[in-house]
């Protein structure tokens, strides 16, 4: 293992370059995870504060288990306070204006499934599947991303894909 | 290739053309891609890296950093400190300060264990801290010193010092009046620069400026200590300020010549007694009113 040239990253642009390689990361992953009621963006930035106040402690390499273990207490500790319901912003694909309103209906539906099917999905599952669907992050990335191994996402993206679709079918 | 492996390869974005084919071929195919295709709707909201860094830095910059709150607790523990320690140290390093009231007089036990005996209303003034580097004190009145054997023995006064290194001595210094006499041991008296060395006996007289020689001293410690004010040719209006001091009274003197000289002596205990003894040899008469006295010739 290479010895890092830094031992904290209390420099300016090392903090600067850490937050652009892990912030959008850490904001998705918290969003899949917690869904956007309790601001993600919000916690990413604090997490990164509490990043900053104890830069001293840090090497470069731990910066990332700090962020997300950091974030992901900060959000549970927000969790806590209220029992929130898990909303997804959608953003709604623009649909042609020739669809039958049938198929509008049908379409609708549909999104009503899925969206259930989603919050009935481990956290695990959810985040590790939006991630790869939603982002396009190969199964590799997201191991990285988690510090799990990649056949462990391939085993949640799998899984959950698999429960999707039985939910769907059900409902 | 089974169908679960073709499905894992088409999640991982690891599909090549061959095995696309394979996929598209699958019967649930049409299923999968309607769930892709819905799913790409949960997109977190759009995070803008740039704008929410400058956010960041702006909020860091404004927050001081850690390491000046380490400062400036520090900071407050080590005044805290100073504080404690200010005033330890000033507390040990005061002088310490003994007062006699008139017709008053008290023992004290200096910090090596030397003796000085305190007449009426006189100040004794010492520093317990320096008293192993430096043996001194600062008397105003008149006091009876016995001395602990070691280094220098400094008493400071107005008129002069008086240094020794063990012995028995007393000083006294009342306005232009200074004495000391010594009666064991050995004393030196610096009086204008000038030293004056004093052994058992001797005494060092300055009156009104001028020096003048006395007799030896037979006795073995001050009368005073023995409640008894004594003079030999001293003038009256010493003998009528020790009076004052040691009975707590003030006199008043009618046609009497003050700097006329007396020998004699007065007791502490009784004021009557004391008062005949310093009038009738001068043919005086006294009354009293509370606590003046005045004297008048015959």
């Amino acid at each position: 293992m290479p010895k890092p040239i830094k031992d904290n990253i209390c420099e300016e642009q090392l903090f600067s370059s850490l937050y652009k390689k892990y912030a959008a990361d850490l904001n998705n992953f918290l969003y899949y995870k917690y869904g956007s009621v309790l601001s993600p963006k919000d916690k990413v930035q604090e997490a990164f504060i509490k990043l900053w106040e104890n830069c001293g402690k840090i090497t470069p390499n731990k910066a990332k288990s700090f962020l997300f273990t950091t974030a992901n207490n900060l959000m549970l500790n927000a969790y806590a306070h209220q029992k929130v319901v898990r909303k997804f912003e959608q953003i709604k694909p623009k649909s042609s204006t020739n669809e039958s309103p049938e198929f509008l209906m049908q379409e609708e539906e549909y999104r009503k499934k899925l969206e259930k099917a989603i919050s009935n999905l481990t956290e695990a599952q959810r985040v590790a599947f939006l991630m790869n669907r939603v982002e396009g992050k190969r199964f590799k990335e997201i191991a990285a991303l988690l510090d799990i191994s990649t056949k462990a996402v391939e085993k949640r993206i799998y899984g959950a894909l698999k429960k999707l679709r039985e939910d769907i079918d059900e409902l | 290739m089974t169908r679960e492996e073709l499905i894992k390869k088409w999640l991982d974005h690891d599909l090549n053309a061959e095995e696309l084919v394979a996929f598209k071929m699958l019967k649930d195919y049409k299923a999968l891609t309607m769930l892709d295709h819905s799913v790409k709707s949960y997109k977190a909201s759009e995070f803008n890296t740039s704008k929410n860094l400058e956010a960041l830095m702006s909020t860091l910059e404004s927050k001081p950093s850690k390491s000046i709150n380490w400062f400036s607790a520090v900071m407050k523990i080590a005044a805290v400190l100073v504080i404690c320690f200010g005033v330890y140290f000033y507390s040990i390093t005061r002088d310490t300060t003994i007062n006699t009231l008139a017709s008053n007089k008290q023992t004290i036990t200096l910090p090596d264990a030397s003796i000085a005996e305190l007449n009426a209303l006189s100040t004794l003034r010492f520093n317990d801290y320096s008293w192993d580097e430096q043996r001194e004190v600062t008397l105003n009145g008149e006091a009876f010193f016995k001395v602990a054997k070691g280094s220098r023995f400094d008493v400071k006064t107005t008129s002069g010092i008086v240094s020794v290194l063990g012995t028995q001595f007393n000083v006294k210094q009342r306005d232009d009046y200074f004495e000391v006499t010594c009666y064991e041991g050995k004393v030196g008296v610096t009086f204008d620069n000038n030293i004056t060395k004093l052994l058992p006996g001797d005494s060092f007289f300055i009156l009104d400026g001028k020096f003048i020689a006395t007799e030896k001293e037979n006795q073995s410690v001050p009368s005073w200590l023995e409640n008894t004010s004594r003079f030999k040719s001293i003038p009256y209006k010493e003998v009528i300020a020790e009076f004052e001091r040691q009975h707590n009274v003030s006199v008043e003197l009618q046609n009497i010549d003050a700097s006329q000289l007396f020998t004699g002596s007065f007791t502490h205990n009784d004021i009557e007694i004391a008062l005949k003894s310093i009038t009738l040899p001068l043919h005086l008469t006294y009354s009293k009113t509370d606590n003046i006295i005045t004297l008048k010739r015959e």
